[in-house]
């Protein structure tokens, strides 16, 4: 599955209004995600790309971009797991 | 009624009975990583850490800090402090925070002016405390939680607290200069819990056991669900909150599993539930063990509850377990509650939070004071055992909000037929998904923005129409930056730094915000102003760009 594309649907799925995520866009304050929607995206990933995001993971991940390279990153590492 | 027990008497009490507390591992390792402590193993655990934290050298009553994200050793750091005769105090871990390092400045500074004499902390956040240690002098120890396994006191319970001393300090306010910390006493959280458990609270009997998520820097998780449990001996379950976040079907498979019979939520977990359990995870899902179902901490929705019961009945959630209830932390926890056992009782948009508890007195009055009669809104008073002694400042207690014993809550209700319904407030809180936001912490959050004149940002919670707050920040430009970067710092900041989103941020000319002869932020003139439309009239309809008032 084409990373970018699934982070951007899962952030529109997790907002609760109408959104177009950019890479540069940060979480919270660009696209208005409250921290309970920042954890929601996470479980969303998890369950869109079957990996497991790390508890610790989620304060580094500010904007999409670095949503899609963490996500990138997992599913290569624990891919076939 | 049992007799009146400090928290190390309590402890020791619930450590000669059987039960215990499961803490839930947040893990991906199913339930490898569960860990059950008995109440006995807490108490060791606890007299280890006393005798850890007294070889410090500290005087009797010194504030130790603690802030510790894990259940477990919270409590054993907590406890531990309180049998040494020390007095423990809750600060804000980093939770939604993005920048660690401006987290650590920030708590060293409240931590300076919150007059701590050491600090306890995960090992996660240790080393980012040590790199600021230089500006809190005063903290003669930073202590990893991990590393207080001194062996237990023998005997030796001279400094034990007694009745009318601290028990602990639980700052609401975690990050300005001048932090704000309840300071209750022994008697204060026993008198508050004995009601809770009573017969006109909870009533609850050896048959009952709790789960809770909720964070134990918030009184609702430390009173509500640990300290109920504790000196009642009874049993309790704690899941990270973390892992309820993620998660919420946890919350509810946990009290399935364990049949818990008593948790309690704001509002917003009841309605994440309802939003995100799906119908394939209820799967063997038994909640008719769930007899107290109670919601406080935030503004109640029958509309919530409603869609809870509805969406959890077929696994055999009764409506009728929902207790909704009225508190603070300034009153222990718990200051009112609905009748067990009964269907929500709303008038108009209101739900009924219930009577006080035994022993306890409500009153609701004008700005003068004068009580009003049913129906009339005005603020909510409480007297009684539970109201705090005053607010922790500066190494001192300063009684401020009680008068004549009478707590000011800054809470706006009515009664009717009895019955408390709460509908607003005068203080100047915000409330987001059940964390109550001092706004105090969020000016100061922005205040060393370059482009901003420095103390003269309010920041505002204004309700919509559902009851929900808006966070409306209103500052004033020094005109060095432009104001679309300058609207992007301001967000990120808050972002940053708490993980809120501003729905509206309004520039307003230099001189707009008064201030007061004290030389504090006119806030409530600036929300009246706001609220009348004087200010940020020309707010764009979404909220999300930036916006110039001239």
């Amino acid at each position: 599955m084409d990373v970018e594309a699934g982070v951007i649907e899962a952030l529109k799925n997790v907002s609760r209004r109408p959104i177009e995520p950019a890479l540069t866009n940060d979480l919270i304050a660009d696209l208005g995600l409250d921290s309970l929607q920042v954890l929601e995206l996470a479980t969303e990933l998890e369950d869109r790309f079957d990996i497991t995001i790390p508890a610790a993971a989620a304060p580094a991940t500010r904007t999409v971009a670095d949503v899609v390279a963490q996500v990138t990153a997992l599913v290569e590492e624990q891919a076939g797991v | 009624m049992a007799v009146l027990r400090t928290l190390p008497q309590a402890l020791r009490d619930a450590a000669a009975g059987a039960h215990g507390c499961l803490f839930i591992g947040g893990g991906s390792a199913g339930h490898h990583d569960d860990v059950y402590r008995s109440y006995a193993d807490l108490h060791t655990a606890a007299c280890g850490v006393a005798q850890s934290l007294r070889n410090l050298g500290l005087q009797r009553g010194a504030l130790v800090a603690l802030a510790i994200d894990e259940p477990e050793p919270f409590l054993v750091a907590l406890y531990g402090a309180s049998i040494a005769g020390l007095l423990p105090a809750s600060l804000h871990p980093p939770g939604a925070t993005r920048d660690l390092d401006a987290y650590h400045e920030r708590t060293a500074k409240a931590l300076r002016a919150s007059g701590a004499r050491a600090l306890v902390t995960s090992s996660r956040l240790f080393e980012g405390f040590e790199r600021v240690r230089a500006a809190c002098p005063e903290v003669r120890a930073l202590v990893m939680s991990d590393a207080l396994t001194g062996q237990a006191c023998q005997g030796g319970q001279d400094w034990e607290p007694d009745l009318d001393d601290l028990a602990f300090v639980q700052f609401t306010s975690g990050a300005t200069s001048e932090p704000k910390g309840v300071a209750l006493t022994h008697r204060n959280v026993c008198e508050n819990v004995d009601a809770i458990n009573g017969p006109g609270g909870l009533a609850t009997t050896d048959t009952d056991s709790a789960v809770s998520w909720l964070p134990l820097h918030h009184d609702m998780g430390l009173v509500g669900m640990a300290l109920g449990p504790l000196y009642a001996s009874r049993p309790a379950v704690f899941l990270p909150a973390q892992l309820f976040v993620r998660r919420p079907v946890e919350w509810l498979r946990a009290i399935s599993r364990h049949r818990a019979t008593v948790s309690f939520a704001p509002d917003f977990a009841y309605d994440l539930c309802v939003r995100r359990v799906k119908d394939s995870d209820l799967v063997g899902m038994d909640l008719s063990c769930w007899r107290v179902a109670g919601c406080g901490s935030e503004p109640i929705h029958a509309s919530t509850l409603a869609a809870f019961a509805e969406r959890f009945r077929h696994v055999g959630f009764r409506g009728t377990s929902f207790l909704p209830g009225y508190g603070l932390a300034e009153h222990v926890v718990a200051a009112t509650f609905a009748p067990r056992g009964r269907s929500i009782l709303t008038d108009g948009p209101f739900v009924s939070c219930g009577v006080p508890l035994p022993g306890h007195r409500l009153r609701i009055v004008d700005e003068l004071g004068n009580e009003l009669p049913d129906r009339q809104v005005g603020q909510i008073l409480l007297a009684g055992a539970s109201v705090m002694q005053g607010y922790f400042e500066d190494g001192r207690v300063i009684r401020d909000s009680v008068n004549d014993g009478w707590l000011r809550t800054g809470d706006l209700g009515y009664l009717a037929e009895g019955e408390l319904y709460v509908c607003g407030r005068l203080k100047d809180l915000i409330i987001a998904n059940g964390r109550k936001i001092h706004p105090e912490d969020l000016e100061w959050a922005v205040d060393e923005l370059p482009g901003l004149r420095r103390g003269r940002a309010v920041a505002l919670g204004i309700p919509d129409v559902e009851g929900r707050d808006r966070l409306v920040m209103i500052v004033e430009p020094n005109g060095t930056v432009d104001s679309e970067p300058l609207v992007a710092d301001i967000r990120r900041r808050l972002a940053d730094l708490y993980g809120l989103s501003v729905d509206d941020v309004v520039m307003v000319p230099g001189g707009t915000i008064g201030r007061t002869s004290s030389g504090k932020v006119q806030r409530a003139l600036t929300r009246a102003r706001y609220q009348r439309g004087e200010i940020g009239r020309h707010r764009t309809e979404s909220g999300s760009g930036p916006v110039v008032y001239r």
